[in-house]
């Protein structure tokens, strides 16, 4: 009964996993295809070319997508519970991103950024500010398609902390509110800590989805304007299929970093944030 | 119990992946011989003998209106070839993803009998050692190739002979707002002729409103490395060495001679000053800000003509002119860019390559091309086409095409402007985007920018000159 | 009394303004779908529509085929998630009943799978599908989905849903006569379903929003999935936002469809590893 994911698996992921470590270290003909060996010349040159600014764009990136949607939907979802009217209806209000995938909603954020007829920049221009290049300066396009990506993640991270607050015994806040915790001092000393778990995880998958992130830099700037938006990600899809560059042997040396990355993420993520978490 | 689990899946993994780097061994060969029958060039005997329905598949990257104006084309094609040819055209996505797909098909040999690949593809094209040159069906067929305007096939041509059928050409153009050079109290009528003209204009067309906020730019454009391409050839100069890759495979880009530094340090100045609008690498972007009537002057193609003249109705008056030059002293014209069909050999029947080459001369005709220009506004590759009926109509309602026709005509064809055969030129032209961009934003200095860009893809041309020779 | 609520005005004023950025791309997206070119392509832009302009709508299914991309969302979305439901019982089942030699290591092996980003090995995953010639017209059906077919994130949150079962229900269903594979379909499966149907929902999101594999991997507009389809829209008609919009609009219906009516599942399979 294992079989077929066994299958699946050794099939589209372990020998593939194999694969890339072989492409490699061998160079490419025009089309494509693996040829001559050429031990870590790839490396070598990610050592060399731009390959530090991919790095530390993508750091850049992770680290501002991450942190406002995670801080910014627990602000939200506090606030949520402070006992008002239509909480259900604004708490759906604020999931509604969720419905929106990378790829809709990053075509709704271009449409909006556009340089020369987007709404942003009227929106702007009405305040008598001047237009702001949002995706060709390259000091503000990584910051707007962050934006974007906050965006994008706020929905969901909206409902996985209300889950969370949802599933805290009432019994604990009220026991709480009779030791007369209110307000703020009752988020940071009890919902706050029990919410832990789902803070911790919501930090986990926003960085792995971080670190994969394709589709709005695709769509919203190409990794431009001058690299400014290129990631880790964006660069192994530039090196192999765009420009007609089949360059699919420098590509999968970064592939190999990326992986790299993310298995170590994931053990320093579960290696020491772990021990942190308030699990009941 | 976590702790270990974790550890153990780490050991496993590790070893999983050794073990199939270790077995992943190449499996590598591309196919690319098929003998030299494939790449000969039959006859019309072939199809006439055929007994069924020779259907070949034709490959482009035609989108919107052009798409419709291809799909009129074959559907006129397979209507008067008397059921024995049907061409199926299939829509690729955008050029590069037509080559790049093309690339994938040559692996798997399951190319399509006739392809549309853009300019910058040509010197790819030769090397893939695919293709039937265009020459051979032409000596066979005693075809009139001088119909083809000279200065077209000149980009198609290596050592003087056709590789592929131009099929959809455009040449640049400066574009002008009538109405904001009439506001400025200046004279549509005389354009700028060069970058320095255009630069002293774009001051005197910046307009900003009464709070200091610019809401019209002299000048934008996209940063686009076709329209630099364009620039170096009107100065007469190259763009790659080994005369433009046409004396032998090019061995480096030369974009960062000093007619392109000036360039990037002209353009940057403007942006500097806020004479001229950043709109970034998109031309759609380019395009609206001209359409939206916020930019005067702008360089495009003139495939986008007729979609300005729509789009500036009843708000101003779409003007052209020719191409700028680089100083006043340039002396050359533009190269005629576009993109060109080709005819696979290799794994292909002598009835698909020669179903593929009658559908190239079917829509070479001038009554075709006359079609064809009016329906995309590209420009006729056969210059009979413009004796066209139809022709003359859309002409008299377009008089600001004239532009295009005259400047290919006063064209001196060069070196120069047959443009750079290089394997890797999209990601040469895209590496002459990243150094006017890095100067443009002002995060390098020009020369400095353009220096690092043509290193940038040294390395490219370098392997892939190794792989071919 | 009185001080607290002015708190109260003061939290929902708070929350009044960060509902503005959260809402204003929903509501740009679906008003903007309805704005004609006077609203949108000049400059400065309006925010409300002075006269709705229904044509975008069918503007949209004249230059794309969009009923077209939402056919092939519909079954390269739907093919993986049946496909995936079914491994992920099986291998579920397993894991939770069955006695295997190197049980131990192959869930090792399973969890090890959810460590490699797929873009990692996204290249040779592509040389091997192109390569198979599954790109080629209704093959590339098959490209879009193969790769998909197993999961370890489902028959990680199956198998926990399995191990609430006493063992004494699998020892009395052997000795019933009643095997393995009735005990699966008659008894587990169908006590499972909110464990099945959270699964199903998530992979089915996230199978019909894949951006990256299906851009490189299909070559005919034909078998064009919903999401390339939009990011080419939104490419092709630059110069016509509205149209974007539009198009984008009716791309969300689905997906809003599945949230609402599925909400329910979607918390719990998306917070399943949160809540453990």
């Amino acid at each position: 009964m294992l079989m077929p994911s066994v299958v699946v698996f050794a099939l589209f992921v372990f020998w593939p996993l194999g694969r890339t470590l072989y492409l490699s270290l061998h160079g490419n003909d025009i089309f494509g295809a693996p040829s001559a060996y050429v031990g870590g010349e790839h490396y070598r040159e990610m050592l060399s070319g731009e390959f530090g600014k991919v790095l530390a764009t993508t750091a850049l990136f992770t680290l501002f997508s991450v942190v406002p949607a995670v801080l910014g939907a627990l602000f939200v979802v506090l606030l949520l519970e402070a006992h008002i009217r239509g909480v259900r209806a604004l708490r759906t209000a604020f999931a509604l991103p969720f419905a929106f995938s990378v790829a809709t909603a990053s075509v709704i954020f271009a449409v909006i950024y556009n340089p020369a007829i987007g709404v942003a920049n009227g929106l702007l221009g009405s305040l008598g500010i001047d237009r702001v290049n949002w995706l060709t300066d390259p000091s503000i396009a990584l910051p707007a398609v962050c934006a974007a990506t906050v965006w994008m993640n706020f929905g969901y991270n909206i409902l996985v902390l209300s889950a969370g607050v949802s599933a805290i015994s009432p019994e604990v806040v009220e026991a709480a509110r009779l030791d007369g915790a209110t307000g703020w001092r009752l988020a940071s000393r009890i919902t706050v800590p029990l919410l832990s778990p789902q803070l911790f995880f919501l930090v986990v998958v926003s960085t792995i989805h971080a670190l994969q992130s394709f589709g709005q830099i695709h769509i919203l700037t190409k990794g431009g304007p001058d690299q400014a938006t290129t990631t880790l990600v964006y660069s192994i899809y530039e090196k192999a299929f765009a420009f007609g560059s089949s360059d699919f042997g420098a590509a999968s040396a970064q592939a190999v970093v990326l992986l790299v990355i993310m298995l170590s993420c994931t053990a320093v993520q579960f290696g020491i944030l772990e021990r942190r978490v308030h699990y009941r | 119990m976590r702790k270990p689990r974790l550890r153990r899946t780490m050991t496993a993994f590790v070893a999983l992946v050794a073990a199939a780097a270790l077995t992943a061994c190449g499996d590598s060969g591309s196919g690319t011989d098929g003998g030299n029958d494939a790449l000969d060039a039959p006859g019309a005997e072939v199809l006439e003998k055929a007994g069924d329905k020779t259907t070949i598949e034709f490959w482009h990257a035609m989108k919107g209106p052009n798409a419709a104006a291809v799909d009129q084309l074959v559907a006129d094609f397979n209507a008067q070839s008397g059921g024995k040819v049907e061409v199926k055209a299939v829509f690729q996505g955008g050029y590069d993803e037509t080559i790049a797909k093309y690339k994938a098909s040559v692996q798997q040999k399951s190319t399509p009998a006739l392809v549309q690949i853009y300019d910058i593809g040509s010197r790819f094209m030769v090397d893939s050692k695919q293709v039937v040159p265009m020459h051979k069906f032409i000596e066979k067929d005693g075809f009139n190739a001088a119909d083809i305007e000279p200065n077209i096939a000149n980009y198609y041509s290596v050592d003087g002979k056709m590789w592929s059928m131009p099929f959809n050409s455009s040449t640049p153009l400066l574009y002008l707002n009538k109405e904001a050079f009439e506001r400025a109290g200046l004279d549509p009528t005389k354009p700028p002729k060069d970058l320095t003209e255009i630069g002293e204009l774009a001051k005197k067309l910046t307009v900003k409103d009464a709070s200091g906020k610019t809401v019209q730019y002299g000048f934008g454009a996209a940063i686009y490395g076709w329209l630099l391409e364009q620039l170096l050839a009107t100065d007469g100069k190259e763009y790659c060495d080994n005369g433009n890759g046409r004396k032998g495979l090019a061995s480096k880009v030369q974009f960062d001679q000093e007619t392109a530094v000036r360039v990037a340090q002209w353009w940057t100045d403007l942006v500097k000053g806020g004479y001229a609008t950043n709109t970034g690498r998109k031309t759609d972007d380019a395009q609206a800000a001209f359409k939206a009537g916020t930019v005067a002057m702008h360089l495009e193609s003139t495939s986008v003509l007729r979609g300005y003249v729509d789009a500036a109705k009843g708000k101003f008056t779409v003007l052209t002119a020719p191409y700028p030059k680089v100083s006043s002293s340039s002396t050359g014209g533009p190269i005629i860019g576009g993109a060109s069909l080709w005819i696979d050999g290799v794994g292909h029947s002598a009835k698909e390559k020669r179903a593929a080459w009658e559908f190239v001369k079917f829509a070479s005709n001038p009554v075709e091309q006359a079609k064809w220009h009016t329906g995309t506004g590209y420009v006729p590759i056969n210059g009979k086409a413009l004796d066209e009926q139809i022709d003359k109509g859309w002409m008299a309602k377009f008089p600001q095409f004239r532009t295009a026709v005259d400047q290919l005509h006063a064209l001196p064809p060069s070196v120069a402007s047959a443009g750079c055969l290089l394997g890797v030129m999209p990601q040469a032209r895209k590496a002459s985007e990243d150094g006017l961009e890095a100067a443009i934003v002002g995060s390098k200095p020009a020369d400095q920018a353009m220096k690092d860009a043509a290193t940038s893809v040294q390395g490219a041309i370098d392997s892939y000159n190794k792989s071919v020779s | 009394m009185k001080k607290f609520s002015l708190g109260r005005a003061t939290v929902y004023v708070v929350l009044g303004l960060a509902a503005i950025p959260v809402l204003f791309p929903v509501y740009y997206g679906f008003v903007g779908a309805v704005m004609g070119p006077g609203d949108l392509a000049t400059y400065p832009p309006a925010l409300v529509p002075h006269e709705l302009h229904w044509q975008n709508i069918s503007d949209v299914f004249r230059s794309v085929p969009l009923g077209r991309f939402y056919v092939n969302s519909a079954v390269q979305a739907g093919a993986i998630t049946v496909a995936q439901l079914v491994t992920s019982i099986f291998a579920a089942y397993a894991f939770a009943f069955l006695r295997l030699p190197a049980k131990a290591a192959t869930f090792s092996l399973f969890l090890a799978t959810l460590m490699v980003p797929w873009e990692a090995i996204i290249i040779p995953n592509y040389l091997a599908i192109s390569g198979w010639g599954l790109t080629r017209g209704g093959l590339t059906y098959l490209g879009l989905v193969l790769p998909f077919l197993a999961s370890a994130f489902g028959t990680f949150l199956l198998r926990q849903a399995f191990l609430q079962f006493p063992t004494e229900l699998r020892d009395a269903a052997v000795i019933d006569g009643c095997g393995h594979w009735r005990l699966l379909w008659r008894v587990i499966v169908p006590l499972s379903k909110p464990s099945i149907a959270a699964v199903g929902v998530y992979v089915f999101l996230s199978a019909w929003n894949q951006y990256f594999w299906p851009l490189i991997l299909i070559r005919d507009t034909e078998f064009q999935t919903l999401q390339i389809g939009i990011s080419q829209l939104n490419d092709a008609e630059a110069a016509q936002p509205g149209l974007i919009l539009a198009g984008v609009a009716l791309s969300l219906l689905p997906t809003l469809a599945v949230v609402i009516l599925g909400q329910r599942y979607i918390v719990r399979g998306l917070t399943a590893g949160a809540l453990r």
